[in-house]
């Protein structure tokens, strides 16, 4: 048994040894192509014959543009027919293409047995991803695109291109040759940019034949708008969505859509239905609007209408402005009223009234102002103005009111504005009166006459300056009479002198001859008074001080002043006699003191004569 | 001169002529109309005696009680006005003038200033132009008086207490003639006005076509800042400005 086995074995190996006399070969596949975006593939490379060592040095081509999701994968499978034995080795990739297009895959290389195997390069088509149409439940994909083939909803407009805020008729009709059970609207279009209205939506929906392509259908209509654009652009109306409950057939018939109709217990399938979308293009409103514009388009009528046409303040009118007309009837904004300023004016109370019959949006709105006016008189409201775009005219159109006159009486009710004041005191002081008139006239004067201009007043003004230029001079002599002391001293000096001889006259007078101490005191008086006065006056008029009184010192000065010698010598004489009397009045008679007195006045004339023409 | 003068006795004399009757005797009796309740004949009574060209603060006073009590509120406001410039200090005066003016529609409230501006008004308020003109008149006379005793003051101390008092004194006067010259400069102004029209539209503008400024009524008070033929530029005071016709107001 031993030797047996062996030898088989050997055989076996001898065998797979003569194997290697065939080529080896290195391909790579797909699973399919084209490829959806999004989908899956299986990249196979394929080694056949490479012998029992396998590939080395397996070099992957380029994949950037896949996502490798998963792999690789070996598997190797060796056949044996007819003793030729074949094997192959394959590695797998499973990929997901990043991007759409054509894609190539590079060429994969391999060592097998020594030497280098590569691929050709594969082409790889990725179309736009169609994920599988979600199934519908317990509905097969076959008898899906047979109910699609049968039914759809269609979009209609009776216009693509119109102007802004010109009326759209959009009709969403649907199309059937299948048997629907029951409908309802999933999501309705969406209107962006239009104002939509529905218009004559029936009940019941009455269906009409109509054949496309050589079929006949069953037509409904499931929505009519009436849509109006509010803006310029091209605007797109979305899909409207439609779940509809189609009657099928037992699928075990033959042909189901043969007997649909003779067969009423059929199965009832839920199915999608959607319109395409559609885009509209509107034209922007020409220019050239008129100011009071607010965007009617259409075909309107104005009516205006006052309910009174007199009034008192305070008692409100109302003005109503009445649009008829078709068009946008529902975007229609307040016309403006130019009201007289003393108007009071409140929002208007609009109201309208619309009209959707055959297909054109038409009705009336009414706008109604409420006035108060608030002062009488005849006030004269301007004419409403209210312009719109004609869409048949392709022109503006603006419409206008005659004048409206209103006349206001002065009304009994008070105008609020009077407690308007609202404040506590103000209440209180208007509850009082105003206080009573002047009695007394409080002097009248005559326009524009003034006290300040009057000559009076002037003369009065100047009196006061009169008199203080007066003390001014008067003050101002004063002052240098008193600066000049030596002056005033020589000026006073014969006065006081003349004053001190009659003091001297007086005790002359008084003197008797009686030789007394009585009288000779008396006679000592007088010669003192004479000597006093002279001696006073000299030093007045020669302006010297009484302590530097000296007889001789005096003439000198006397005599500088005058020639006057004999002058000087009765002076002299004079003084000395003075003094002499003073010295021993007892000798002295009334005839001498008489002759003293009368020299002594005869001497202050001459000595003020001389002394002053020098 | 002279013959203004003249002029002037023979126009008196012919008015006094003409209405045997004295401005006095008239104002006596347009006030016995107004106590019985003649308003109409009083208020013709009063512009009578205006018209002759007298006036006094007593007259515009009646007259705008008259006015007031006819429901005229913007002539009494006006004639409020007028006599508040010849005596500002009345209080009847400053109590029936607030009275009228809480019966006007427009509250205006004036913007706050400095608060100096309004001592100086009170001030101004508080003189009327003839007390303002004596009591100037009797300072000047006083600083003169003073100054001439200084002048003839022959005691030092007699002479300083002069100078002092002639110092203080002088200071009033030039104090009282400032605000004489500030009431002349104001009665001579003439640029506030009464709005008469019992409503008014202001425009941005002089021109009827202009743009409306604001609305004012009757009664308020306005001061005239500027005049392009018969428009005139107003100032409320609160601040708005706009142009009125000049027929819409009346100066006081």
């Amino acid at each position: 048994m031993g030797r047996r086995t062996v030898s088989i074995v050997l055989l076996v190996f001898l065998a797979a040894i003569s194997l290697k006399a065939q080529d080896a070969t290195f391909e790579a596949s797909v699973d399919r192509n084209p490829v959806g975006m999004g989908e899956q593939f299986t990249l196979s490379l394929t080694l056949g014959n490479g012998g029992m060592g396998g590939g080395k040095n397996l070099q992957l081509p380029d994949l950037s543009k896949f996502h490798i999701m998963a792999g690789p994968n070996q598997s190797t499978s060796m056949q044996i027919i007819n003793g030729a034995v074949s094997s192959s080795l394959t590695y797998s990739y499973v990929l997901q293409p990043k991007e759409m297009g054509k894609l190539t895959i590079g060429a994969a290389s391999i060592e097998a047995g020594g030497k280098k195997y590569t691929t050709a390069p594969l082409t790889i088509e990725v179309v736009k991803g169609s994920p599988r149409p979600k199934q519908q439940a317990n509905v097969p994909d076959d008898l899906n695109v047979q109910i699609g083939e049968n039914l759809f909803l269609k979009a209609v407009v009776d216009k693509s291109h119109v102007m802004q805020g010109e009326q759209i008729n959009l009709t969403f009709k649907i199309y059937t040759r299948v048997s629907i059970a029951n409908y309802a609207v999933n999501k309705n279009p969406a209107l962006t940019g239009f104002w939509g209205e529905d218009t004559e939506n029936p009940k019941n929906i009455a269906l009409t034949n109509e054949t496309i392509n050589g079929k006949q259908y069953r037509v409904g209509v499931i929505k009519r708008m009436a849509l109006f654009p509010t803006q310029s652009g091209t605007l797109e109306i979305s899909p409207m969505e439609l779940q509809t409950v189609v009657q099928v057939q037992s699928r075990r018939s033959a042909d189901p859509f043969d007997s649909f109709f003779s067969n009423p217990f059929g199965q009832n399938v839920n199915y999608m239905v959607k319109s395409e979308p559609l885009k509209i293009k509107v034209d922007p409103l020409p220019a050239g609007a008129p100011s009071g514009f607010k965007g009617a388009v259409g075909r309107f009528t104005m009516n205006t209408v006052v309910d009174k046409k007199s009034t008192r303040t305070n008692e409100p009118i109302s003005l109503k402005v009445n649009i008829a007309g078709t068009g946008n009837i529902k975007l229609l904004e307040s016309p403006e009223v130019d009201l007289p300023t003393d108007f009071e004016q409140y929002t208007p109370k609009v109201s309208d009234n619309i009209n959707r019959e055959e297909g054109r949006i038409s009705g009336t709105k009414t706008f109604e102002y409420l006035l108060i006016p608030r002062y009488p008189g005849r006030k004269v409201i301007k004419p409403v103005m209210f312009s719109y775009f004609d869409v048949a005219k392709r022109d503006y159109v603006t419409l206008r009111s005659s004048e409206i006159e209103v006349t206001v009486e002065q009304g009994t009710a008070q105008a609020t504005p009077l407690i308007a004041g609202g404040a506590r005191e103000d209440i209180q002081l208007l509850s009082q009166d105003i206080r009573f008139i002047k009695v007394s006239s409080g002097t009248l004067s005559r326009k524009g006459e003034y006290v300040h201009t009057s000559g009076t007043f002037i003369a009065l003004l100047l009196l006061p300056l009169g008199c203080l230029a007066g003390a001014f001079v008067y003050a101002r002599r004063r002052r240098s009479v008193m600066m000049d002391e030596i002056g005033y001293r020589n000026r006073k000096a014969i006065k006081l002198a003349q004053k001190g001889l009659r003091e001297a006259d007086v005790l002359l007078k008084g003197a008797t001859p009686a030789n007394d101490q009585q009288s000779s005191k008396q006679k000592l008086q007088f010669y003192a008074e004479i000597s006093r006065a002279l001696w006073k006056y000299l030093c007045d008029k020669l302006n010297i001080s009484q302590a530097d009184l000296s007889i001789d010192g005096t003439l000198a000065m006397i005599s500088q002043r005058s020639a006057n010698t004999e002058l000087t010598a009765s002076l002299k004489s004079l003084l000395e006699s003075c003094e002499m009397a003073r010295f021993a009045p007892t000798s002295l008679e009334v005839a001498t003191m008489r002759k003293t007195y009368e020299d002594a006045k005869r001497l202050i004339v001459e000595l003020e004569q001389t002394l002053n023409t020098k | 001169m002279n013959q203004n003068l003249i002029i002037a006795a023979l126009l008196l004399y012919g008015s006094m002529l003409a209405y045997s009757q004295t401005p006095d005797q008239a104002f006596d009796h347009a006030n016995q109309l107004y106590q019985q309740g003649k308003l109409a004949d009083a208020r013709d009574a009063y512009e009578v005696i205006l018209n002759n060209g007298y006036q006094s603060g007593a007259l515009y006073y009646n007259l705008g009680n008259v006015y007031y009590k006819s429901g005229n509120i913007a002539k009494a406001v006006l004639n409020y006005e007028r006599a508040r410039q010849l005596v500002p200090d009345d209080d009847d005066l400053l109590h029936n003038l607030q009275l009228a003016n809480l019966m006007i529609t427009d509250k205006v409230e004036p913007t706050p200033r400095l608060f100096i501006l309004d001592y100086w008004d009170g001030i101004m308020d508080a003189f009327s132009l003839k007390r303002i003109t004596w009591l100037a008149y009797f300072l000047f006379l006083a600083f003169v008086g003073f100054h001439t005793a200084a002048i003839l003051s022959r005691s030092y101390q007699g002479r300083r207490l002069s100078i002092l008092c002639g110092a203080v004194s002088g200071l009033l006067f030039i104090s009282a003639g400032f605000i004489f010259v500030g009431k002349m400069s104001t009665s001579n102004r003439h640029d506030t006005a009464i709005v008469m029209a019992s409503i008014t539209t202001l425009k941005n503008s002089p021109d009827s076509k202009s743009s409306d400024a604001f609305v004012l009524h009757s009664g308020v008070k306005v001061q005239i800042t500027d005049s392009v033929n018969d428009w005139i530029k107003i100032r409320l005071a609160d601040g708005k400005v706009g142009w009125m016709e000049r027929t819409a107001a009346e100066i006081i």
